[in-house]
């Protein structure tokens, strides 16, 4: 039954009429982010099979009254030939990404946004999209907290 | 669809877990079920594409690559080919030079490529220089990706084309590259 209303719903985000079924880029690109501890903020994608991220496309913020973001180190990605760009490098799969934080922002709740651009192996590409989560970071000396996931706004069954 | 699914036995395994499940809550979720099924069937009947005519899309107004603006309105009558496209989008350049291909090949008997570039104005005119693009192709930005919804593209990706008969018409909308096969299909009849 469960399964059944997976399915389901999995078919309701894609888009009738392509194949393969093409998902909207907040399903494609999932983003959820939580406080590995007081000063750092875990950032996570996790990209659909069949769809990959620009390296380069990708930025985190914090919203405006928030706490300054320290400079963050990318994993590699994988390398690839662009006949324009030059060389780029994609993710795919998931990529987890450490963002400091500047200390004396415990306790805040940060509204923290990711900026992507990604496309889809079956030759289509999205534009640039941002997707954000509130993070609470905890006191001092505390553990991680919850994973957050971004929840879009993205166009619904009913409208 | 999977509905008749609840109405087998279950595993025996599967039935020790769901043996506390209220009859009420079964009947809730098959109505739910049913409750998408029915707007995933609404939405599937409600794409919009052929067929529709194109007055919104020539109602279009946008600035060339050289800043001028220009109406969509200027090519009714021709076998019209809206391309939407942007140069961090890597199959709408890959097909592009297709396109310039076709633009030298049937030009004369009618056919007019016209590119919207959601992209920044000089991005954009830097690639066309670079492929020698022979058609005009107007800048939208990232309000065009709305016009290209209206249009039938759900998912605002690109590459999104749209052919537009010599009538006014929509004859065909695509999202993702447009392939040559499909295109001579497609256009053949129209010129």
């Amino acid at each position: 039954m469960l399964l059944a209303l997976t399915t389901l719903a999995a078919a309701a985000g894609g888009v009738p009429g392509l194949e393969p079924r093409l998902l909207p880029p907040d399903q494609a690109f999932r983003f959820s982010a939580r406080a590995l501890d007081a000063k750092t903020i875990e950032a996570r994608f996790d990209v659909a099979d069949g769809y990959y991220l620009y390296r380069d496309k990708l930025r985190f913020s914090a919203a405006a009254g928030g706490p300054a973001l320290g400079a963050v180190t990318l994993p590699p990605g994988k390398r690839k030939k662009d006949q324009f760009f030059g060389d780029v490098e994609t993710y795919r799969g998931s990529v987890v990404v450490k963002v400091p934080v500047a200390e004396g922002s415990t306790g805040q709740a940060v509204l923290f946004t990711a900026d992507s651009q990604g496309c889809a192996d079956a030759g289509i590409c999205y534009p640039p999209n941002s997707q954000q989560v509130r993070v609470a970071l905890p006191p001092p000396g505390g553990g991680p907290g919850p994973v957050v996931e971004a929840t879009p706004a993205r166009k619904g069954l009913f409208n | 669809m999977n509905e008749t699914d609840s109405e087998r036995p279950l595993p025996p395994k599967a039935s020790n877990g769901l043996g506390k499940v209220p009859r009420w809550l079964i009947v809730a979720l098959v109505g739910l079920l049913a409750l998408i099924a029915g707007a995933y069937a609404a939405r599937t009947t409600l794409a919009p594409s052929a067929g529709k005519d194109a007055t919104a899309l020539f109602a279009v107004t946008l600035p060339d690559l050289d800043g001028r603006e220009q109406k969509l309105e200027q090519w009714r009558g021709k076998v019209l080919v809206v391309n939407f496209w942007a140069t961090w989008c890597a199959p709408c350049r890959e097909e592009m030079p297709q396109f310039i291909r076709s633009q030298a090949e049937l030009g004369a008997k009618g056919l007019q490529f016209v590119g919207i570039a959601v992209d920044q104005a000089d991005k954009a005119k830097q690639f066309a220089k670079e492929i020698n693009l022979n058609y005009p192709t107007l800048v939208g930005g990232m309000d065009s990706l709305k016009l290209s919804s209206a249009l039938g593209n759900d998912l605002m990706a690109l590459p999104f084309t749209v052919v537009v008969g010599r009538d006014g018409n929509i004859v065909h909308t695509q999202l993702g590259p447009l392939k040559q096969a499909q295109f001579d299909a497609i256009v053949g009849k129209l010129i």
